[in-house]
């Protein structure tokens, strides 16, 4: 090794490296990993070549000349998709605060928060799609079963970050509270809430904005909104108007992203202003 | 300019550069948001010379000497280091010459979570070429450096220490060593013991004095620290509200003076204490 | 006895009442605005619940009594999801490092460059997974590979915008140390913005696998591998009992590695 060299050189006596063992374990297991999931898979892997092509061929059939006539619909069933989102956030968040909170080490009960996180775990698991095809056969083939579709699966992830949050914003305002004499009420109204409040907003519409991108997928399925369109004209073959439908989804979508984008960022700022510190 | 003979024998202080000259020639600093935090400063520093630069916070002092080394660009007036015209510098040429100044800083700003060697590794930048620093190949000359000065501050056993676990005073040693693996013909300190207890404060002004003596140096401290800049600086310059207000003798400064450049009565805070 | 509030002057309570009350509002009114079903807003059907409420019900009663006995032709399906979601992750890792650095402010103050890789980032992350799916299966044909090419464009897109943002809005203090020493911002990510990001990679590294799993597991409907088309399959033959074995399956998977992961995180910090 080049360090032990120099400083044999200067005669100087070097401390001992810390042992990489655990590291290098680490990482040779991890690469076993994937080398095995490589050589499991059944792919072609001559195919990847002819990707590059295929892409440009089927890029040029959709973009070449998109299909603007149907943009007004497009633009229905955007809104559509937009209006799924925004009432499956709101559904998702006023159930999963209230639990995600007695979840956490520090204000529920461990009796209580362990059967929470077992139940968030579960919503975690279960794919989306499956509950609104669940959800189907209460409500129909509605948009409004995709609003209660990714109201409830978001659940899962979002009690998840609810008290993650929470735990992490505990330290030094809780023991003040405790200090002074407060209850677990107490700490939670008067240290953890205020400190929270602006990383939990923040979650909040950052599920607004994965809900967007989950609303074309239970279109696909037949929810409605802009996925569903989307996998018609797919199927159809229509690549003209998929392309034009690709331009509006990404337009729709980045333009919701850049603005809650923004709100989230003033809510961040503002929280630091306050001198609530950073959270996450 | 006093030159120090290449020390190439084990424990003897290889410094292979020369020690510049700094000079500020009526240099003014008004930041884009209307802050005029230097007015018409003009100084002259002779190389070797241990210089402390005393005012209080807002007086201009980060400004100050963050012009020497360019990280401050400079509205009006003229900065010069050693042979270099800092003011236009750009590029392949601004970071030649800071690979010639060393800086600590009040804050330490050594990477917290990467091992002590690496952090004074980063002294090698100006004389590495980007694609070596790539690669992660240092050269044996880097190491020897990297060493030497680690062994000259006497944290050499902490080589491979997450700086992260080091104490206030061991992290600016780390930084100082850091410095001095540049070969630096200058050496600024922004403020290097504000974040340390007062033994450590002192062992730290101590270090800089020692490389200021042996390797004949120039070295530039701010601080705002009364007593600090007498024991440990020969010359002093009081910066008040962007202006030089005393340029003179460290040892010879008065409370007066003093006074003069806070622009109030003298406080309790303004001495540090003794070493112990 | 005089007052205590006459003796000190207590500056006045910021309000922003004006603000809170325009926030309400706009939150107000676009909620109603996604409820009117003419402009394509959701026709809020609670009746439907109040009617319907047993055949969920009873679906999810049926999911909760899995039928084990198809657990073996499962499995096939299940290990190419979780391969195809280790391989997708793992090759989105490396393309991650450099377009993140390049994506964030502080590794990357070139303004240009870095508003073109957020810009395309942002473009790639815009299209729902299962639409990538969905044209990639019509692109280069049926199973794993349109999978994984979601996966890799759907894991990069995700990675690339929360490290970059992290990278944002922590302080990098040492960097000021690596210009003041004459570096370029290619030596000082190299040799001290990568191990202090390092962190934060690893993390999102594994959330990406995490999300994977979960995904590819619905990448099969579309005929993009994995178990999803078995899945779908049984679903569409109203046998819920097998839907609830593969479910059973997924959440276990799931949760191994969301415990994997965990593990992980803890070693790398």
């Amino acid at each position: 090794m080049s360090v032990p060299a120099a400083a044999r050189s200067l005669g100087v006596r070097l401390p001992p490296r810390p042992s990489k063992l655990v590291p290098t374990i680490t990482a040779i297991v991890v690469g076993a990993i994937v080398v095995l999931s490589t050589a499991g898979l059944s792919i072609t892997w001559s195919d990847l070549l002819a990707i590059p092509g295929e892409l440009l061929h089927y890029g040029r059939l959709m973009f070449e000349s998109p299909d603007w006539d149907k943009l007004p619909r497009a633009l229905t069933e955007v809104w559509r998709s937009i209006s799924m989102a925004w009432l499956g956030a709101i559904l998702c968040v006023v159930i999963s605060v209230p639990l995600g909170m007695l979840a956490a080490r520090g204000v529920g009960p461990a009796w209580l928060r362990y059967p929470l996180r077992g139940v968030f775990a579960v919503i975690r698991a279960v794919p989306e799609v499956i509950i609104a095809l669940i959800l189907l056969t209460v409500t129909g083939l509605t948009p409004f079963t995709g609003a209660l579709a990714l109201g409830i699966a978001g659940i899962g992830t979002q009690g998840k970050w609810v008290y993650e949050t929470v735990e992490s914003v505990q330290e030094g305002a809780s023991e003040a509270v405790r200090a002074a004499g407060g209850t677990t009420a107490d700490v939670a109204r008067w240290a953890l809430w205020p400190a929270a409040l602006p990383t939990l907003a923040s979650f909040a519409l950052y599920r607004f904005e994965i809900n967007i991108r989950t609303s074309a997928v239970l279109g696909l399925i037949g929810a409605g909104g802009i996925g569903s369109m989307l996998s018609n004209y797919t199927n159809y073959r229509e690549w003209s108007t998929v392309g034009m439908l690709l331009i509006v989804v990404v337009a729709a979508t980045m333009l919701m992203d850049a603005i809650s984008g923004a709100i989230r960022r003033r809510i961040m700022e503002g929280a630091t202003v306050r001198e609530l510190g950073r959270i996450l | 300019m006093r030159a120090d003979a290449r020390g190439t024998e084990a424990g003897a202080t290889p410094s292979a550069s020369a020690s510049w000259s700094i000079r500020l020639d009526d240099v003014s600093v008004t930041y884009r948001n209307g802050t005029r935090a230097l007015r018409g400063v003009s100084v002259d520093i002779a190389a070797g010379e241990m210089v402390s630069v005393v005012g209080l916070s807002g007086s201009g002092k980060s400004t100050l000497v963050r012009t020497i080394n360019g990280l401050v660009p400079v509205t009006d007036g003229a900065v010069s280091v050693g042979p270099y015209a800092v003011t236009g510098l750009r590029g392949r040429r601004l970071r030649e010459l800071r690979g010639h100044v060393g800086m600590i800083f009040q804050g330490f700003n050594l990477a917290d979570r990467t091992d002590v060697y690496r952090n004074v590794l980063v002294g090698r930048f100006a004389h590495t070429p980007a694609y070596r620093t790539l690669v992660g190949w240092t050269t044996p000359r880097d190491r020897e450096l990297a060493l030497t000065a680690l062994d000259s501050v006497g944290m050499l056993d902490k080589l491979w220490t997450r700086a992260s676990a080091l104490s206030g005073g061991q992290k600016q040693r780390v930084a100082i060593a850091r410095a001095l693996t540049q070969e630096p013909s200058v050496m600024l300190a922004d403020e290097p013991v504000a974040s340390l207890d007062p033994p450590t404060a002192h062992a730290v002004m101590g270090e800089l004095r020692r490389i200021n003596a042996d390797r004949g140096l120039t070295v530039l401290v701010n601080i705002h620290l009364m007593d600090l800049a007498r024991q440990y600086t020969t010359r002093m310059i009081g910066l008040r509200a962007g202006e030089v207000v005393y340029d003179g003798s460290a040892a010879d400064a008065t409370d007066a003076d003093f006074e003069e450049i806070y622009g109030r009565p003298i406080q309790a805070r303004d001495h540090l204490g003794s070493a112990s | 006895m005089t007052e205590p509030a006459e003796r000190l002057r207590i500056p006045p309570k910021p309000t922003h009442r004006l603000r809170t009350a325009l926030v309400v509002a706009a939150f107000a009114a676009f909620t109603i605005a996604t409820c009117l079903p003419a402009i394509g807003g959701v026709e809020l059907d609670f009746a439907a619940i109040a009617k319907n409420w047993q055949n969920g019900a009873e679906k999810v009663g049926q999911l909760l009594q899995p039928d084990l006995s198809f657990l073996p032709r499962t499995i096939g399906p299940m290990l190419e999801t979780i391969q195809m979601a280790v391989l997708g992750a793992a090759v989105a890792a490396v393309v991650s490092v450099p377009l993140t650095l390049w994506a964030a402010r502080p590794t990357n103050p070139e303004g240009v460059t870095r508003r073109i890789v957020r810009f395309l980032v942002n473009i790639v992350r815009a299209v729902p997974d299962l639409v990538y799916a969905t044209i990639l299966v019509a692109v280069v044909g049926v199973g794993a590979l349109p999978g994984l090419l979601t996966l890799f464009l759907f894991d990069v897109g995700i990675v690339v915008k929360l490290v970059s943002e992290a990278i944002d809005s922590t302080d990098h203090p040492y960097m000021e140390a690596g210009r003041a020493a004459g570096g370029t911002q290619t030596q000082i990510n190299r040799l001290t913005a990568l191990p202090q990001t390092w962190p934060l990679f690893a993390n999102q590294w594994l959330y990406a696998l995490e999300l994977n799993v979960r995904i590819s597991a619905i990448l099969g409907i579309v005929g993009a591998g994995g178990i999803g088309r078995l899945l779908d399959e049984r679903r569409s033959f109203y046998a819920y009992d097998d839907v609830g074995v593969v479910i059973l399956e997924i959440l276990v998977v799931v949760i191994a590695i969301e415990a994997f992961s965990n593990f992980l995180r803890r070693r790398l910090v």
